[in-house]
């Protein structure tokens, strides 16, 4: 149990990752590892990183890597279910959930050839004292011209309470996205670095008629979310901190716009006392 | 690590902090370290160096005049000027109050303070026309005039701050213009997304004339520059909207249609519900 203290720095901690510049959420993060060494595993859990693309060897596929298919300093597989490097006894699902993983790892594999056109996925499993949890991975680079690149990562947390022919679904999203441009207008360069994540929640009850409806269910509450996240990301992105932008300075002379004003006012009161 | 390197880098986080935001970063580091008295002498160079960063706009006392702290008007550790009132004043950068105003000794106009003067007034007749809040200082430093711009909008009730700055250094003897303008926006409600933005820029200032025509073509590059910077951001936008975001996910399979999840999912997974044995 985490004392008093530990939980207003860990508080603290998050706070501040959600202000600083998600540019630099890596390096920001081991600066924190580094004063708060004793809440590395906090830490390290409860701050979203950019996902990493591996290599499984064994299956000869790409998997991510993240806080959820760690143990220790090493990764497990969804394919061949193996961790590298290797762990003797590195923890991974029962059996029977294993079998659930192997078939939600095909199934968000078409999903993401559906949607992202490319990209990789990965689907982590974990038993839960009487349930189960997972995570769906997405990631997406696009390299881009040499005007523009970006990337997407999503990270959907699922919770499934079972209860009889029936489950809850908690689903926490997160999608990371970062685009870099860089503009030209006239005789010189200028660099446009627009990053960062949002983060949305659902909670829907579902029939269960047999185990792979998890899949439907969960790949039909992924995909929903998806949906509304991506508007949302187009609204914030481009909408709203343009918007911002547009704000701090006016394209047009506001010292004009009242002179014109002015000057229309002037005219509307002659051309009233003339009327009166 | 040890415990003074530590509490540097915890400090240092401060320079980070979106616009608008150093209050809310500094109680964080605070927490995190928990340790007042050991972190106020790593804070006060840190916060210092922040306030500038950020150019923040000081009242100077009874001088009825505002002034940007800015690293070309700092006197020493303690003290800036503000050479519109040619007053140097104490600033207090954790509770960011000014104090002790001093009349700089009379005597000669300095060197270059005409020019300064008429930048400084162009400057403000620009700022009044294109900034909403915006506020900028014109100063004399190492023989240059440097012209320093600031536009701050924070809103935090709606979860967004933003903050345009610019700095413009005119070298009177090569008759060149230096400067760079940098946008930051942080938009955070239910996330943390933040725009990052800079252009550098070089001019030649082809102007013949006294002060008052040197000024004028000064500041009209200045704004011209200025213009152009804020039109290659909606071309920046377009570009990452249309392009880079578009090709990352659809917002549909090429079929149109959602997905069915029965039928990619039609799975035996081989174990039946409630049966939780391995």
């Amino acid at each position: 149990m985490a004392s008093h203290e530990e939980s207003e720095q860990m508080d603290c901690a998050l706070d501040l990752m959600r202000r600083l510049p998600p540019q630099n959420v890596e390096e920001n993060l081991l600066t924190l590892l580094e004063i708060l060494p004793e809440l590395t595993e906090d830490l390290l859990s409860a701050i979203d990183q950019p996902l990493k693309v591996r290599q499984d060897s064994v299956a000869g596929k790409e998997y991510l890597a993240c806080d959820y298919n760690r143990d220790g300093d090493s990764y497990r597989s969804p394919w061949s279910n193996t961790y590298d490097p290797p762990l003797a006894d590195g923890s991974a699902p029962s059996d029977r959930l294993r079998k659930l993983e192997v078939a939600a790892n095909e199934a968000f594999a078409t999903y993401k050839e559906l949607y992202y056109e490319g990209g990789v996925s990965s689907v982590y499993l974990w038993d839960m004292d009487d349930s189960f949890a997972g995570v769906v991975l997405i990631k997406k680079v696009n390299d881009g011209t040499v005007r523009s690149k970006g990337s997407w990562d999503s990270i959907h947390v699922v919770e499934v309470l079972e209860k009889g022919r029936q489950a809850r679904y908690k689903l926490t999203s997160t999608v990371m996205l970062y685009t870099v441009a860089s503009g030209a207008k006239g005789d010189r360069q200028s660099e446009i670095n627009l990053s960062g994540s949002l983060t949305r929640q659902d909670e829907r009850d579902l029939p269960v008629e047999d185990a792979g409806a998890h899949i439907a269910n969960m790949g039909r509450m992924v995909e929903d979310m998806e949906f509304k996240m991506r508007n949302a990301l187009q609204e914030v992105y481009f909408g709203k901190t343009h918007d911002i932008v547009n704000g701090l300075r006016s394209t047009a002379d506001t010292n004009e716009a009242k002179t014109r004003e002015r000057l229309q006012r002037d005219l509307f009161d002659q051309l009233k006392s003339r009327k009166d | 690590m040890s415990s003074g390197s530590k509490l540097a880098k915890a400090a240092s986080l401060l320079l980070h902090s979106p616009p608008g935001e150093v209050d809310d970063v500094f109680n964080d580091i605070r927490g995190i370290v928990g340790d007042d008295e050991a972190l106020q002498e790593h804070l006060e160079p840190v916060l210092a160096e922040s306030n500038m960063q950020q150019f923040l706009v000081a009242d100077v006392p009874e001088r009825q005049s505002r002034v940007l702290l800015t690293p070309y008007n700092r006197v020493d550790d303690a003290r800036y000027m503000d050479p519109n009132t040619r007053t140097t004043f104490a600033f207090d950068n954790l509770h960011r109050v000014a104090s002790d105003p001093q009349d700089l000794e009379d005597g000669e106009a300095p060197e270059g303070e005409a020019l300064r003067a008429a930048v400084q007034k162009e400057l403000d007749g620009y700022v009044a026309a294109h900034y909403p809040s915006g506020a900028a200082n014109a100063f004399a430093h190492e023989g240059a005039v440097v012209s320093c711009i600031v536009s701050n909008r924070f809103s935090p009730t709606n979860f967004w701050n933003g903050s345009w700055r610019a700095v413009w250094s005119y070298n009177p003897s090569t008759r060149q213009l230096n400067g760079s303008a940098k946008i930051r926006v942080h938009y955070f409600e239910d996330g943390n997304v933040q725009l990052d933005t800079q252009s550098d820029f070089t001019a030649d200032v082809a102007a013949a004339g006294d002060d008052e025509a040197v000024a004028k073509r000064v500041v009209a590059i200045i704004r011209g520059y200025e213009a152009d910077f804020q039109l290659s951001i909606g071309d920046g936008y377009r570009q990452l909207s249309e392009k880079t975001f578009k090709g990352l996910r659809r917002a549909l399979p090429v079929t149109c249609n959602k997905i069915d999840w029965d039928k990619i999912a039609n799975y035996k997974i081989g174990w039946e519900l409630g049966n939780a044995e391995n």
